[in-house]
């Protein structure tokens, strides 16, 4: 039995089931408008910002090589991704731009009801799970972001894509999104990489599939409660 | 804005003084009156390694709970500490102290097969606890740690300026040589000034301060005790050698 290589397959596949979830395909078949993408795009830097929550948790709780590694991932998130030339945060606002967002508009942008419960959920995992659950349930989101690995393409292709054919904005110009693409490719390799040093019995496997089906099925909440809420947007 | 800076600078001031008070405490007095021996000189140096450690669990998790622009302190503060400075060829500082080691005679090895201090453990838990405290809090019990270490707050010299006159004192190692406290002399006088620079842009109103202050006491207790069972453990190993 190849433990980790079966581990990885499942994971794969967990992540393209993502997308062929109820939550999903209505949060991608909703159309876009020009107001939806504004928050759309809002959430999204919200999003960051929880993700940003979540993996200092993990870095709090995981043992001093995969800190190590968590702190690289953490400086094109948090510091300067040399792909765009500022933070991610940064760099979803600047995005913001291109569809008529001021930085002001995410400073006050609230959290809705159900999109606060699926980040309370994030952090509950970050912080009070077994650090290889905790780590996988923040992995997760990013492999479920990887084109290599998602079939038909990870999240911020599919949702570039949907502002290139409905709003008619080109990928490239949704500067996030793109950077987004190839990041989370090459950072869901390199946090996949831990798996092979620490994942050595079927106790340890459990813990990243309970981390993963928790994050998954947070994820699945918060695509369908973004669904909802961007359906409300008339 | 002239009375937010007093007051800020008030929190700060108390901050400082509740530091220097910690050295007239009876268990910071205990290990400070301690003699090394080269036994307790080791045995100092792999606690402290896991001492070090802890700090790593615990910034982590401030970094988690904190602001955006305080995440980003945190994360250049955790390059020295987890990182090192490898422009500058200056190790992380779990290496170093793991180096540091050797001129006590240790190596890497006795590192890894010597467990925790069973006191030690228990601070290590309450230090992690404190952390995950909301994110003020959390932020002052990491940060109060290295203004206790901070020579230009500390009168009579920080923690690690003292071991290390201490060790010099009892067997002969001059500080260069120790370079993780010397690392520490330096490096824990630049990250003493983190609490204020947060301080100023977050602690606007009297429960901010409030939770800067209970955040810093509460880990200045841990200190003490954790400093107590240190002492404990070097009174406890032989004398000779």
């Amino acid at each position: 039995m190849d433990l980790v290589g079966d581990l990885l397959k499942t994971l794969d596949q967990m992540v393209n089931d993502q997308f062929e979830s109820i939550e999903f395909k209505n949060f991608l078949g909703v159309p876009l408008t020009l107001e939806r993408g504004r928050f759309y795009v809002v959430q999204n830097a919200l999003y960051t910002s929880n993700r940003r929550d979540c993996w200092g948790y993990v870095q709090g709780s995981a043992p001093l090589a995969v800190k190590r590694v968590i702190w690289e991932h953490e400086s094109d998130e948090l510091i300067n991704d040399p792909r765009a030339g500022m933070d991610h945060y940064a760099l979803t606002v600047k995005q913001g731009e291109v569809i008529g967002l001021k930085a002001e508009d995410f400073e006050k942008a609230e959290v809705p009801a159900m999109v606060r419960a699926c980040f309370y959920a994030w952090h509950h995992i970050a912080l009070r799970s077994h650090w290889l659950a905790a780590y996988t349930s923040s992995h997760m989101l990013e492999r479920r972001n990887n084109g290599k690995i998602v079939k038909g393409g990870g999240m911020s292709y599919r949702v570039g894509k949907k502002f290139e054919n409905e709003l008619g904005i080109n990928l490239k110009r949704m500067i996030s999104l793109d950077v987004h693409v190839v990041a989370d490719t090459e950072h869901s390799e390199n946090i996949s990489e831990m798996f092979e040093r620490y994942v050595k019995t079927t106790e340890d496997r459990d813990l990243v599939l309970q981390g993963a089906r928790d994050s998954m099925a947070i994820d699945r909440a918060y695509r369908g409660a973004l669904g909802y809420y961007m359906e409300q947007i008339h | 804005m002239g009375t937010m800076a007093n007051t800020v600078d008030a929190t700060w001031a108390e901050l400082v003084r509740l530091c220097n008070e910690q050295f007239e405490s009876v268990p910071f007095k205990r290990l400070l009156e301690a003699k090394f021996s080269r036994a307790s000189a080791q045995h100092y140096s792999i606690q402290m390694a896991y001492y070090v450690q802890n700090r790593r669990d615990c910034w982590g998790y401030v970094q988690g709970s904190a602001p955006l622009d305080v995440k980003q302190l945190i994360w250049h503060h955790e390059e020295d500490e987890l990182i090192g400075q490898r422009a500058q060829g200056k190790m992380d500082h779990i290496t170093l102290a793991v180096k540091e080691g050797e001129v006590f005679g240790l190596t890497a090895d006795a590192f890894e097969r010597t467990p925790r201090l069973e006191g030690g453990e228990v601070c290590f838990s309450a230090w992690i606890r404190l952390s995950q405290r909301p994110w003020l809090e959390a932020l002052a019990g990491s940060a109060i740690l290295e203004m206790r270490n901070s020579a230009e707050l500390i009168k009579g010299g920080s923690l690690s300026q003292r071991i290390s006159a201490m060790l010099e004192r009892d067997l002969g190692i001059p500080m260069k040589k120790q370079i993780n406290n010397a690392e520490h002399v330096v490096m824990d006088v630049e990250h003493a000034h983190m609490l204020m620079q947060v301080a100023r842009k977050h602690a606007a109103t009297d429960s901010a301060r409030n939770a800067l202050l209970r955040g810093a006491r509460d880990s200045l207790m841990i200190d003490r005790v954790y400093r107590g069972h240190l002492a404990d453990m070097m009174a406890a190993l032989p004398q000779g050698g």
